[in-house]
């Protein structure tokens, strides 16, 4: 009796690895010169990349290290560590060569490789990643508080839409009011539908900073797992999210793994959101404060909304679109030096590196933005975190104030049928 | 054989529980419970840092990931800090990430302890109660 079951649980382990390994060949190409084979060394990489601004990082010779046989070299040396993934490389690429992509890759190898433990050097002592990595695992049980959904709210666990919150419950450990994005989004939807929204308890990270920073793709893999049989229990059909990267893995990621993901769920940000429902007449905006001064704002472009989507997307103008229609109302939206996809990064990503260099990304950003307005508004909450954390350093940046799209439109927007469940807060 | 050894186990759960001491006095706390022959489970396994103001919550984390059932940390009374605000910063370190730990339900398995450098018979009495906790708790890794 014993043999026969260890001889299924053998059974069981082998399949699994075959799985595993199955989802592993979908994202991962092993042949990193296969990738490279049509750059011809024109360095414009080099000149675009962000990071070669304050150190020495310059993408086309790696690219031409890796071509002429020296890929352990580079592996071994660890420079790919510093990469800032912001995607400028691939905008301005006359062969469209996914450098970020080739990083990514080349990430796991120096993971693999083992010489030294990247862990020690992300942002945070990496706790966040540890997180993320914790909610992979079967034997944790998330609950999350739910104490900061707005009074008036319908939630359920079964329905049509989906309001996907992300990291913002955890970020609240060091950073302030970052719930406040998560509060407004939900107050912005829910006046708009009349079925409760899906509120996950047990949501779980959409596995981002794992598959783009740290390269642990097999904990990615079991994230997503979890995460699309989680989206099948609640029959949701469209997915709404306020954060840029979730946006950008439910959208191009998931699908790699699971090709059928596109066709059963719609996945929106909530700038197309609520631009179809504008399009559609269902939403105003109004400015409930009746002044006549005029405020000057500005749009930071996060890189998972503008350079990582694909050439046809629209999200760039249609957001742009809702901003020039606020100059009826006293908001008067103007573009930084640096806008749509040569914005200028915020100088992290995924958590890696936040030190002097990455600050100095953040200072140039700052300065950009007060000299053309005192809001700036940005779509992304790292963004925002990272932006504002800096903002704390100088003072010369305390006229600007830093918001989320959906903070900033909360109080703007009027509804045309409004839904009568909902009160003010 | 694997499993045959994990049955013998499964019949009393011995949980590992991770502790951080500081130097100056749990440690010495920790000295006084073993040379004045304390008795306390063997449970624990003891990391000895300058202060207690030292311990990442990111260790905390990582214990918990790599498995480990239960983590106490022990540092000098406040005000009595060797360093003179390292427990301070502990408390309130440790206060917020009490949150963080509550999404994950490992908040009953973590617990912040003050222990004084003559305080032998408390670190053994703080270990018993909070072996016997976790004992009712359960093993965090499903086997």
């Amino acid at each position: 009796m014993n043999l026969i079951t260890e001889i299924e649980n053998l059974k069981k382990v082998k399949q699994e690895e075959n799985d595993s390994n199955l989802y592993l060949r979908k994202i991962y190409e092993p042949d990193l010169i296969n990738l490279l084979k049509k750059c011809y060394q024109c360095a414009r990489c080099s000149g675009v990349c962000q990071i070669s601004k304050v150190q020495k990082f310059t993408p086309s010779r790696i690219i031409q290290m890796i071509l002429e046989g020296f890929e352990d070299e580079i592996i071994n040396s660890q420079v790919l560590w510093d990469c800032l993934m912001c995607n400028s490389c691939l905008e301005h690429c006359p062969k469209d060569i996914n450098f970020a992509d080739i990083v990514r890759i080349a990430r796991y190898k120096m993971r693999l490789k083992d010489i030294q433990n990247p862990d020690r050097s992300i942002a945070h002592k990496g706790i966040y990643p540890l997180m993320s990595e914790m909610m992979s695992q079967d034997n944790m049980e998330i609950e999350r508080p739910l104490d900061w959904i707005p009074k008036g709210c319908k939630t359920s666990d079964k329905g049509n839409i989906l309001y996907y919150v992300g990291c913002l419950p955890f970020f609240n450990y060091e950073f302030e009011d970052s719930l406040s994005i998560a509060e407004s989004t939900l107050k912005i939807i829910c006046q708009l539908e009349k079925d409760p929204v899906v509120i996950l308890k047990d949501e779980i990270c959409c596995g981002h900073d794992l598959y783009w920073g740290q390269a642990k793709f097999e904990s990615f893999i079991e994230l997503a797992k979890k995460n699309v049989k989680r989206f099948e229990e609640t029959g949701a059909t469209t997915i709404v999210t306020a954060c840029a990267e979730c946006y950008r893995t439910f959208k191009i990621d998931y699908p790699k793994l699971f090709e059928e993901f596109n066709k059963k769920f719609e996945v929106k940000h909530i700038i197309e959101y609520i631009f179809d429902k504008w399009k559609q007449g269902k939403v105003l905006f109004k400015n409930p404060n009746k002044s006549d001064e005029v405020i000057p704002f500005t749009y930071h472009d996060p890189c998972r909304l503008s350079r990582f989507l694909p050439k046809d997307n629209k999200i760039i103008e249609e957001v742009r679109e809702i901003f020039k229609h606020l100059k009826i109302i006293g908001y008067n939206f103007k573009e930084m030096e640096h806008n749509k996809e040569n914005s200028y990064c915020c100088g992290v990503n995924s958590w890696m590196n936040c030190n002097e260099r990455s600050k100095a990304l953040r200072y140039k950003r700052l300065l950009e933005a007060k000299a053309v307005g005192t809001k700036m508004i940005t779509s992304c909450p790292k963004c925002r975190m990272h932006l504002n954390c800096l903002k704390k350093d100088y003072e010369d940046f305390s006229s600007i104030e830093i918001l989320d799209f959906s903070e900033f439109l909360v109080d703007l927007i009027k509804i045309i049928e409004p839904n009568k469940n909902v009160e003010g807060k | 054989m694997i499993s045959k050894e994990k049955k013998v186990k499964n019949k009393e759960f011995h949980p590992n529980i991770l502790c951080f001491c500081c130097n100056w006095c749990s440690y010495a706390g920790a000295d006084l419970a073993g040379v004045s022959r304390f008795q306390y489970p063997p449970t624990i396994r003891i990391v000895r840092v300058m202060c207690s103001g030292r311990v990442d919550p990111a260790f905390i984390l990582e214990a918990f990931k790599d498995g480990i059932d239960g983590v106490i940390v022990t540092g000098c009374h406040i005000g009595d800090c060797h360093y003179l605000k390292g427990n301070e910063f502990a408390r309130d370190r440790f206060e917020r990430f009490r949150e963080v730990l509550k999404i994950f339900n490992l908040d009953k398995r973590f617990r912040l302890e003050w222990v004084s450098a003559s305080e032998g018979k408390r670190f053994a009495e703080v270990i018993t109660e909070f072996t016997n906790k976790i004992k009712k708790l359960g093993p965090l890794q499903a086997i």
